[in-house]
């Protein structure tokens, strides 16, 4: 056996086992048992994109919380201002309407979502001709850039002229304004959200469903189960940890991701009457309109720090999405 | 054992302690750094929405034929940097660069945005690099949103007056002439819903919630004798002028001659919506005589000033841009010196500067009379457009508002509470009235005008 294999060791080995093998030249030293060096090897391959992580995400999420801290003018100018940015929440009745409408926006944007992106998986799932053409279809909306997504609707849904207008015309609804009028521009930004995520969602939900061995459906088919039995007895609860997934992450994606900023920011500026102003939205104004940088970053802090703790519930309560006692 | 299996609780929590210390200090370390306060380096940066652009148009052209020629008999040497105009009125990058330290040199401002940077200190007094015969030579008036306690902060390219557009063809379908063209409000409702059809909006007010839409607000409040802030010892925005002026806009919107969402960019876009028949009249400004020019040339179409109110008198906004120098940029002085020479000199070139960029580059109305002569000697106010624009918009006009942002922003509120959210013009004013009361209390920078 040639004497790099000696320094091998079960994995379990104890590190003082691995030390007792004669070292030999150009192998490694004898203190790095097998275990070590997975875990140093791990520790690389980990290596860049925590480095990434942490000078990216992580240091300006704690440079944030600094600057949280401090009344910032936007020019150099910092004034230690303790706690007053996070005081000053409470009476802001204008972030208090963005929360209203980030609330809005979430949870009907989620639930909707996922049901359709759901369908959408159910519906390609099983092989028929075509089905690669259809799926390419669905998913299609996601790989346009969102700015695009917003001149594309902003077209769609122009007043009068528009082609959904035209097409409601027929009904007395071709005067409808979906992006003026403040009862409906929210809702029409739901949509649009869901026309651009639906197909990757479904997308995952597709490998959640292609995951569920088909023996189970086969047996509960013999069994008499009707489609709607099968689904609800066996799909969903085998469905649930990729569900469980798509939840978390359309839900964090709806308080502060691109939709909720960039569909915003292209087709309504938060208008009209502030009925789409979501919270990222309003963190933006404070801190490129007004100039409210300690404002913002304190505001983002809060929103950061509920997510966490809205996730990490989510998660303990779920224990990943599995639900039943396994 | 290694480090990383030593990873204890307790050194996470040191570290994560070290971490926030490090990000609280941060800010005070950023505060000290700054951008070179006062230097005499040779190199000026020059930030703005023009040029070198991409499309290397004329209006980028003017931009590097002004620096190449300063450049060619100065030491300090000015560099352009160009940034799309989206970025440079809704981005980032600007503001981004000042809280950074980093701010341009030299940049483009306009007088919306004036106090923000002035109240920042960040702008340099002007007026040491301007002879007594440059400054009388702007346009009367022109200077006063730039100006503070007597020094002048910023030259104005350009004078942008807003006023109404009209299709001939959209009249001429209605059976209306140039003598149905409305001098009152309630005419031009009355106009508008005869050019209104299933296809088409009578009129079009900007829609879209920012400072455009305050800007082309502001003259419905002012022809009322209303003002955002209190005036020579007047009220402020809680009187009868400032809710007629948001009930009107809020009536073009109800009895659907005005569509709730404009084409394109916005209202301020002539081409999207006028040219394209989206509406028979649009408000805008005198730079959309290039635009329809450049992109609708046969589009047939005329110009009127801004109707007024029963009792009230005409006015309309006039905006422009300003060249601004960094005061705490790398040359202030130098910076200050390019712009005089850009924009204030008086000789035979610097006029002649002035005329190609606001009539032969842009359709603007020159903000120095030296330059509104050589335009108009050379014909630039022949066109029947900008005839209207010189003879009977600009008469009566007053320059774009300087306001803090918190202003700006109580006044949106209520433009779009009552014009898209049905609120009650008169509720909607009180309700802003106070916030800008609240907030006047407590302010302190130059005076709002």
């Amino acid at each position: 056996m040639p004497p790099c294999s000696e320094t091998r060791a079960a994995p379990g080995d104890r590190p003082a086992l691995a030390a007792a093998a004669p070292a030999a030249p150009g192998a490694p030293s004898p203190r790095w048992s097998r275990r070590r060096r997975e875990a140093l090897a791990g520790y690389a391959f980990v290596a860049p994109d925590l480095l990434g992580l942490l000078v990216f995400v992580g240091l300006p999420m704690v440079l944030a919380i600094g600057v949280s801290l401090f009344s910032v003018d936007g020019f150099g100018g910092y004034t230690f201002a303790g706690l007053d940015n996070f005081r000053q929440m409470a009476g802001d009745t204008q972030l208090w309407q963005s929360v209203k409408v980030t609330l809005t926006y979430v949870v009907t944007f989620v639930p909707i979502g996922f049901v359709v992106s759901l369908g959408l998986a159910l519906l390609v799932r099983d092989h028929f001709p075509g089905v690669g053409l259809v799926r390419t279809l669905f998913f299609l909306p996601h790989v346009i850039s969102l700015v695009v997504v917003g001149v594309i609707w902003q077209f769609l849904l122009a007043d009068k002229q528009g082609a959904v207008p035209a097409l409601l015309r027929p009904a007395g609804l071709g005067d409808v304004s979906f992006l003026g009028n403040p009862a409906l521009a929210l809702g029409s930004l739901v949509v649009i959200s869901i026309w651009f995520l639906m197909g990757y969602q479904m997308l995952i939900l597709l490998g959640g469903l292609k995951d569920i061995p088909k023996e189970y459906e086969e047996a509960a088919r013999v069994d008499g189960a009707s489609s709607w039995q099968r689904f609800r007895h066996v799909i969903w609860p085998l469905l649930r940890p990729t569900s469980f997934f798509v939840l978390v992450n359309s839900t964090v994606g709806a308080v502060t991701g691109l939709q909720a900023f960039d569909l915003v920011y292209v087709l309504t500026k938060g208008g009209p009457a502030n009925s789409t102003s979501t919270v990222v939205f309003y963190i933006y104004q404070q801190a490129f309109t007004f100039n409210n940088y300690g404002y913002a970053a304190a505001l983002t802090t809060v929103v950061v720090a509920f997510l966490v703790v809205a996730t990490g519930l989510m998660f303990g309560l779920t224990r990943g999405g599995r639900f039943d006692a396994d | 054992m290694p480090a990383f299996e030593r990873v204890t609780r307790r050194s996470l929590l040191r570290g994560g302690a070290v971490m926030l210390g490090t990000a609280m200090a941060a800010p005070l370390v950023a505060a000290c750094g700054g951008g070179g306060q006062g230097g005499n380096a040779k190199e000026l940066t020059f930030w703005n929405f023009y040029g070198p652009n991409p499309q290397g148009d004329a209006r980028s052209k003017w931009f590097t034929d002004l620096v190449a020629a300063w450049n060619a008999n100065n030491d300090v040497k000015v560099k352009l940097h160009y940034l799309p105009v989206s970025e440079y009125l809704a981005g980032t990058a600007l503001q981004t660069a000042f809280s950074a330290g980093q701010g341009p040199d030299i940049f483009l401002l306009s007088p919306g945005d004036f106090l923000r940077y002035h109240n920042g200190r960040v702008l340099t007094d002007l007026t040491p690099y301007l002879k007594p015969d440059q400054i009388a030579d702007f346009d009367g008036g022109v200077l006063d949103t730039r100006t503070v306690d007597g020094k002048v902060y910023g030259l104005p390219m350009e004078q942008e007056p807003l006023a109404v557009y009209y299709s001939v063809a959209a009249f001429e379908q209605a059976k209306l002439s140039e003598g149905d063209l409305p001098a009152t409000w309630d005419q031009w409702l009355d106009v508008a819903a005869k050019l209104t059809t299933k296809d088409r909006f009578g009129l079009l007010f900007e829609t879209i919630p920012g400072y455009y839409q305050n800007f082309t607000w502001y003259p419905f409040m002012w022809m009322g004798g209303g003002s955002a802030v209190p005036e020579s010892g007047k009220p402020g925005f809680d009187v009868p002028a400032v809710h007629n002026a948001l009930k009107f806009w809020q009536d073009a919107v109800t009895t659907k001659v005005a569509p709730r969402k404009p084409q394109g960019d916005g209202a301020g876009n002539g081409p999207a919506n006028l040219g394209s028949g989206y509406v028979a009249m649009q408000q805008s400004g005198i730079w959309t005589v290039s635009e329809m020019e450049q992109q609708k040339k046969d589009f047939p179409y005329g110009v009127f000033p801004l109707p007024v109110p029963d009792g009230g008198t005409y006015t309309t906004d006039v905006g422009g841009w300003a060249f601004v120098a960094n005061a705490k940029g790398a040359n202030p002085e130098a910076a200050a010196t390019f712009i005089a020479w850009a924009l204030g000199a008086t000789d035979e070139a610097g006029v002649e500067r002035g005329r190609q960029w606001n009539t032969v580059v842009k359709t603007n109305l020159p903000a120095r009379k030296s330059v509104q002569e050589a335009a108009r000697a050379a014909g630039a106010f022949d066109k029947p457009a900008l005839k209207v624009f010189l003879d009977e918009v600009v008469p009566g006009g007053r320059g774009e508002p300087r306001y803090t942002p918190e202003v700006y922003k109580a006044v949106s509120d209520a433009i779009q509470a009552t014009q898209l959210g049905g609120a009650d013009p008169a509720t909607a004013a009180a309700d802003a009235a106070s916030k800008i009361d609240a907030f006047l209390k407590g302010y302190q920078g130059a005076a709002m005008l």
